[in-house]
């Protein structure tokens, strides 16, 4: 019993995890209808951006947070400015699934020059901390990082929901022609909505410092799961993120326990592979 | 630039061979000079091959630190039978097909009178081919694949093994398991296993199934996962539920640090947890987890605590400004059995050295040499022996490891009690 009560923690903390992963790729591809290929680099990079300024900087993890998101956002609105947006007009998918893949060998091979192959981390005094609930222990580093995408699933879904500038990116998601035709500035929208989710990978990234070694090759693991997190949360939407990614979390950790963890990962891919083809099949059954 | 490579490669092999049978006539001729008059100004030459360019040129550099510093000693004292040593230096880069052009270029070129190498298996195999063709006695230091010394190489005659074999890694894992209860007071009867889905997992749960019965463990589970998991708290509750009197693991580093950690946030002390080096040795462990890392043990080749290693260590460190490492540990050794063997045999003559070889024996010291530094205390090539149910060639069976305990924050040698100055700590702290 207790280990079940443990299992399901830490597949709600898991999951919640590959939520916040899943919610920045679900913004880019529910308003620019690509799938960004190099979100695990991106995680990557806020590693070594957080890495970075602790090391340099001696600025602690939680409070460069906003900082790494910052840089990130400006870093993501760079690259669809200056990559995205022309290969868009090409309106070629194959074009932009290999700017996205090669822009992930990129940033990993770059880490490996400039940082070298080893293994970093950074220690602080809190991030071995566990809190015992009863007969559950949590780990404080990811209580936190749940805590953080709590506050951004709320902040992002009234973002969307209530301000003009949300008002302006769910038109350009569900209609780009019509969006330009009202006098929005499409442009601006893409450029708004990479850089806020390649801040979201930023923000994951950091969190992710404080239980995870960084490594340039750290977020390929990551970034999978997030496109799981994607498509079985429903493109675009905040809220299926959100709870795609806890059930990710959770079929992960019960599988492991009721069957086997060296299945889980395999348990994982064929539930994923069952849902897109049941998935389609109710679409071709709808038309 | 490849394409050009590969045009050049059956070039340079046609060349290699045409240098064979020059050098090969040449090679008796010197052999005839050999009982006249000038032979005692020439010098010994020992052959290496090692990677010094690629990925693995740092393992390479370690281990001809070793090699260097055991020809100066020897050198100092005037050589071996008044004729000094030479290291001729070979570049395998990490590939096989190099390897192979490297030994020949070496023994009918440079005309090396001996060969020591190499630090990957399959590499070793190709060169000990080579050695064998043209009967230069050949040992290695490092490569510990099993397969090397059996059945399918009974016939390499001019091959030995310095090291400990990978199945005897293992087994000295299990009776470091059996001989702990002396100290702790606690008899270990239950093991898990903990590694990588790979073939170094696969490896380490047969070997410790070989063994697991003659030593009275009893194994109560196989825990894996794919290599760079990206979390493994599942595994670590599969592994408290079993509940182990200890945990035998094979990981590389970030798994490695991975599993520590979420130990330490499942709150989960197993009490015993012995590693076959690998990740767990990797210097970035102990940095990445600092005080988390404390009570995990690993198997080590030598370590710098060592009580028969403490001494050469500390001069080693002089000057190359490292510690010593297994691999240097274990060439440094190579270099003085040829020594031991030369001047048995009393010529540089292949099938002669061949011979002093298989019946040298080195109990504790080296002859004008220091105590073996190494964890045992006799080196003895047996020419056939049993290993778990197959025959295996002229290894050295009194070869063993080590197991080391991280202490405070470093290594510290707990195992074989006779060469150790540290006590187990006893549950691993973690913390």
């Amino acid at each position: 019993m207790d280990v079940l009560l443990q299992a399901i923690v830490n597949g709600i903390l898991l999951g919640g995890f590959y939520a916040l992963m899943g919610m920045g790729q679900n913004i880019i591809f529910g308003v620019m209808k690509i799938v960004n290929f190099c979100h695990g680099e991106m995680l990557m990079v806020g590693m070594y951006l957080t890495y970075m300024l602790y090391t340099y900087a001696g600025i602690d993890p939680y409070l460069a947070l906003p900082l790494v998101a910052l840089i990130m956002f400006f870093l993501g609105a760079v690259i669809q400015h200056t990559l995205i947006t022309p290969s868009l007009k090409t309106k070629s998918f194959t074009n932009l699934l290999f700017l996205t893949v090669g822009l992930g060998l990129l940033l990993s091979n770059g880490a490996l020059v400039l940082f070298g192959s080893d293994y970093k981390s950074i220690r602080t005094s809190y991030s071995q901390t566990t809190i015992p609930i009863g007969p559950v222990s949590v780990a404080l580093p990811r209580l936190i990082s749940f805590c953080v995408l709590i506050v951004v699933t709320i902040a992002l879904f009234t973002f969307l929901k209530y301000s003009t500038v949300g008002k302006q990116i769910r038109a350009v998601s569900q209609n780009p022609v019509g969006a330009e035709v009202c006098g929005i500035n499409v442009k601006r929208i893409y450029l708004l909505t990479y850089g806020l989710g390649i801040a979201l990978a930023g923000i994951a990234g950091c969190l992710l410092t404080q239980f995870y070694s960084i490594f340039p090759t750290a977020g390929a693991g990551f970034g999978f799961r997030a496109l799981i997190v994607v498509v079985v949360g429903g493109l675009g939407s905040i809220p299926g993120a959100f709870f795609a990614g806890i059930l990710l979390g959770l079929l992960e950790q019960m599988s492991a326990l009721f069957i086997s963890p060296s299945y889980s990962d395999m348990i994982v891919f064929i539930t994923f592979i069952v849902i897109l083809v049941v998935r389609q099949l109710i679409i071709m059954r709808r038309k | 630039m490849k394409k050009f490579l590969k045009g050049l490669l059956p070039l340079a092999l046609a060349a290699t061979m045409f240098a064979g049978c020059a050098g090969g006539s040449q090679g008796t001729a010197e052999g005839g000079e050999t009982t006249g008059t000038e032979t005692s100004g020439e010098t010994i030459k020992i052959g290496t091959i090692y990677a010094m360019s690629g990925d693995k040129a740092a393992i390479g550099e370690n281990i001809l630190r070793g090699i260097d510093f055991a020809v100066e000693e020897i050198n100092k004292q005037g050589g071996i039978n008044g004729r000094m040593l030479e290291v001729v230096r070979g570049d395998h880069a990490g590939d096989a097909a190099t390897g192979r052009s490297e030994a020949e270029r070496l023994i009918t070129q440079e005309h090396v009178d001996v060969m020591m190498g190499c630090h990957m298996s399959t590499v070793t195999e190709v060169v000990a081919q080579v050695c064998q063709q043209y009967g230069v006695p050949m040992i290695t230091a490092i490569s510990t694949l099993d397969k090397l010394s059996d059945e399918e190489h009974a016939a390499y005659d001019y091959f030995f093994r310095l090291c400990p074999l990978n199945s005897i890694y293992v087994e000295d894992m299990l009776k470091y398991l059996k001989d702990s209860s002396q100290q702790t007071g606690e008899e270990i009867k239950t093991v898990a296993i903990f590694t990588d889905k790979a073939a170094i997992g696969q490896e380490l749960i047969r070997c410790v199934n070989l063994f697991a019965d003659q030593y009275g463990l009893e194994v109560v589970g196989e825990v894996d996962y794919s290599g760079g998991a990206a979390d493994l708290s599942a595994q670590v509750l599969a592994l408290k539920q079993l509940n182990p009197d200890a945990i035998l693991c094979d990981s590389y580093v970030n798994d490695a640090v991975l599993f520590v950690n979420t130990l330490k946030e499942q709150n989960y002390k197993p009490k015993m947890i012995v590693a076959k080096a690998n990740g767990f040795t990797d210097p970035s462990f102990i940095t990445q987890l600092g005080s988390a890392a404390n009570g995990v043990a690993s198997v080590v080749e030598f370590n710098s605590d060592l009580t028969n290693g403490a001494e050469i260590n500390k001069e080693f460190k002089e000057v190359y400004g490292v510690d010593m490492n297994g691999h240097s540990a274990e060439s440094y050794t190579v270099v003085w059995l040829f020594k031991a063997a030369i001047e048995k045999a009393g010529s540089t003559d292949g099938e002669a050295v061949k011979k002093a070889l298989a019946e040298l024996v080195i109990d504790g010291a080296f002859d004008g040499g220091r105590n073996i530094i190494l964890p045992y205390s006799k080196i003895d090539f047996v020419d056939e022996y049993d290993l778990a149910g197959s025959k295996h060639y002229r290894d050295n069976t009194s070869a063993s490891v080590a197991i080391a305990q991280i202490q405070d924050g470093a290594w510290k040698t707990v195992w074989p009690f006779e060469f150790s100055s540290s006590q187990i700590a006893f549950p691993a702290p973690l913390e």
